[in-house]
């Protein structure tokens, strides 16, 4: 029994330790150096891609009558939260050398474009779901284009960050 | 099973047992024993002694972290209670005589009973 | 009638602590990322909490004891104590990731913003926890639960091809655009969802409180066997869904409304409303068994008066314990917190506590005193003792991992 005992007391200290190491390592994170500065341009650009393909899967759906308002509403809205945190993590890096520099500026754009095109995807939802905004953004079509358009955009400036 | 006295180790058979009352209720854990000398007085090493009662509580405090609280302060219930022994200290009392069980009788009577619906019967008809 | 509903303390289990909140979005994000190259994982998980849930059950039927007694019992008040903190920690945190479930589900519902639907979600599990009869609340929950088979039939209604999926899944391979530690990471995170402690905690006392006895060692077994596999067997339609519509598109999961996009494609409004209200239930009833083992974790260690068939008043301490467990979730939720980070914080954390649960069951589970002639056979016993090893690997590596890729970014 006693032996058992001591494991429970290191397994318990073992993860108060554990715990008190997680909240070091997050103060770490932040740590900027040469090269990193280009993987985080391209892990921002990797995040607005994804938001920029779930928002043609949510357009798409919709406009075929396979997705319910409130879903690609809120779809939507948790697209525009993964682009702010893109557009965070762009705005707040500090870039090492001039070639990182001019990636982010490319970032930044990218992610704006299809920040652009998701904000006026919800519109064209609230609009199909019965809001009263008037004339609103035209159909799914162009919706689509612009998106292609954006997501080209995110794709280049990926690959000149030398992301996948 | 052999018949005759049971010998029962209090570290291991005792101690943290789970402890019921008359009605199959949880009451508490064995917290800690309160030992006696033969003579009433308190037990001493190397004497013989016996178990007057379950304390429960505050003596899981003291047993965590060390100390002795003043025996009068801990809430404690008497052996003479007990009614056998399994792998739950079993009582022959109902808890609701129990002054040991003052925590539970106060949560119940200033909290719980007042929320509506508090001694309503989940098993019962509705 | 009865025979059916028997199996459903395992069913709700199943799917609402096996499906629950961590399950979904660990699942979506590993098939997202990963494809199928994870799958072995649920699979180890599931024969995993299939043994320990069994055992646990069996240890409550024969000595009327659940675990949390025979924690205290076994590892004395000390060692037993620390295991209480961490399990309950862990637990509150397992509670609010649901509750915060249940608010996401409902946004994606209505439209309305989870911040005011999470006082709503808190206030009707405490509500049930507080009125409605044990069975009845597993058997409805359990029963809306079933309605996430609806990811399976969105598999097959997607076409995918079998055999690219099988490929990704056997043997594992994980794409080579993601770090090895990554890959190591979300395993450590799928086999946490797989074996959270709760399951156990709730499962046993559920025993307790369906008042089950030796003879009731059948359905002990009937429960496991069907409740837990069915729910691995979701787990996996989950990332196969995500593995199919999102990895080809580059998505990488963030939210609930991504995880159902799949569903949408593949069935339409109607496949995809069946969903959202089976992702309601399943997170539901898992609020309701964190909840309640809460109050079961701390009454059974202190020897409170506990159990959802007596009245309020007659386990006062332990509803209290409970209607505090929900005002922490609730009032951590409140601060705006991601309830999706929540619940991937959650799942790493109850893959580090795992040992605490399964080391003392299995102890137990070979104590004559306790079982009588329903000791642990030896295969059981063999079994066990790999697992134990599994779990100790899985809870050492969680934090080392955590940290190494940044929480799996």
């Amino acid at each position: 029994m006693a032996g058992l005992r001591g494991l429970g007391r290191v397994v318990a200290g073992g993860v108060g330790g554990a715990l008190a190491l997680a909240a070091l390592g997050g103060c770490v994170a932040s740590r900027q150096e040469p090269g990193q500065a280009t993987a985080a341009v391209a892990d921002a650009l990797a995040e607005a891609g994804s938001a920029a393909q779930t928002t043609r899967i949510a357009v798409e759906l919709l406009s075929r009558g396979r997705l319910t308002g409130p879903v690609a509403d809120t779809t939507l809205l948790d697209q525009l939260r993964v682009l702010d945190d893109a557009d965070a993590a762009l705005t707040t890096l500090v870039p090492p050398d001039a070639a990182s520099s001019a990636h982010r500026a490319d970032g930044l754009a990218a992610v704006g474009d299809v920040t652009d095109v998701v904000v006026a995807a919800r519109e064209w939802v609230a609009v199909r779901s019965g809001g009263d905004l008037g004339a609103g953004p035209a159909g799914a079509g162009e919706l689509l284009d612009d998106l292609d358009q954006a997501a080209g955009a995110v794709d280049e400036a990926l690959a000149a960050a030398g992301g996948p | 099973m052999t018949h005759g006295p049971r010998i029962v180790d209090a570290r291991l058979h005792l101690l943290s047992r789970q402890v019921l009352d008359v009605d199959g209720e949880p009451v508490s854990t064995v917290d800690d024993l309160e030992l006696r000398g033969p003579d009433g007085s308190e037990a001493r090493a190397g004497q013989e002694a016996h178990v007057a009662a379950i304390l429960v509580g505050p003596a899981l405090v003291t047993r965590l972290f060390g100390g002795r609280a003043p025996t009068s302060r801990m809430p404690r219930i008497a052996w003479d209670d007990v009614g056998h022994l399994g792998t739950a200290v079993e009582l022959a009392v109902s808890s609701d005589g129990l002054d040991a069980d003052w925590v539970e009788h106060w949560v119940r009577e200033r909290l719980v009973e007042r929320i509506p619906g508090g001694r309503h019967d989940p098993e019962g008809d509705r | 009638m009865k025979k059916v509903f028997a199996a459903a303390l395992g069913i709700l289990t199943a799917i609402g602590g096996f499906v629950d909140i961590g399950d979904l979005v660990t699942n979506a994000v590993v098939g997202s990322r990963f494809g199928m190259s994870l799958v072995w994982v649920v699979v180890v998980g599931v024969v995993g909490i299939c043994l320990f849930a069994s055992m646990a059950g069996r240890v409550t039927a024969v000595s009327g004891r659940a675990t949390f007694e025979i924690i205290r019992e076994r590892l004395g008040p000390r060692a037993a104590g620390a295991n209480l903190v961490a399990s309950f920690a862990i637990n509150l945190l397992t509670l609010t990731a649901e509750i915060g479930g249940i608010a996401l589900a409902l946004h994606l519902a209505s439209s309305v913003e989870p911040r005011l639907w999470i006082p709503v979600a808190g206030l009707a599990v405490w509500l049930v926890l507080w009125r409605v009869k044990f069975q009845i609340m597993e058997n409805v929950a359990g029963l809306m639960g079933l309605l996430l088979v609806g990811f399976a039939v969105a598999l097959f209604l997607l076409g995918p091809d079998w055999g690219e999926l099988l490929r990704q899944a056997v043997p594992p391979s994980p794409p080579g655009t993601e770090h090895p530690a990554s890959y190591w990471y979300y395993a450590v995170a799928l086999f946490g969802a797989a074996m959270t402690p709760y399951e156990v905690f709730f499962f046993s006392s559920g025993a307790v409180e369906e008042r089950w006895t030796a003879k009731d060692l059948s359905t002990n077994r009937v429960n496991v066997l069907v409740g837990f596999p069915l729910g691995g067997l979701l787990s996996v339609a989950i990332a196969a869904c995500a593995a199919v519509v999102l990895l080809p598109a580059g998505i990488e999961v963030s939210s609930l409304s991504q995880i159902v996009l799949p569903v949408a494609q593949a069935g339409g409004v109607l496949l995809l409303a069946l969903v959202i209200v089976g992702i309601v239930a399943a997170t539901f009833g898992a609020a309701l068994e964190t909840a309640l083992s809460s109050g079961y974790t701390v009454a059974q260690y202190l020897g409170w008066s506990w159990g959802k068939f007596r009245r309020p008043a007659r386990a006062a301490r332990f509803h209290l314990t409970m209607i505090v467990a929900l005002l922490l979730g609730v009032g951590i939720l409140m601060t705006s917190v991601d309830p999706i980070a929540v619940t991937e914080m959650s799942v790493v954390f109850s893959a580090v506590a795992l040992p605490l649960t399964y080391v003392p069951i299995l102890v137990v589970a070979n104590d004559p005193e306790y079982m009588g002639e329903h000791v642990n056979g030896r295969v059981v016993n063999a079994l066990g003792t790999v697992y134990l090893v599994i779990v100790v690997v899985a809870a050492v590596a969680a934090i080392p991992l955590m940290i190494a890729t940044g929480a799996g970014s």
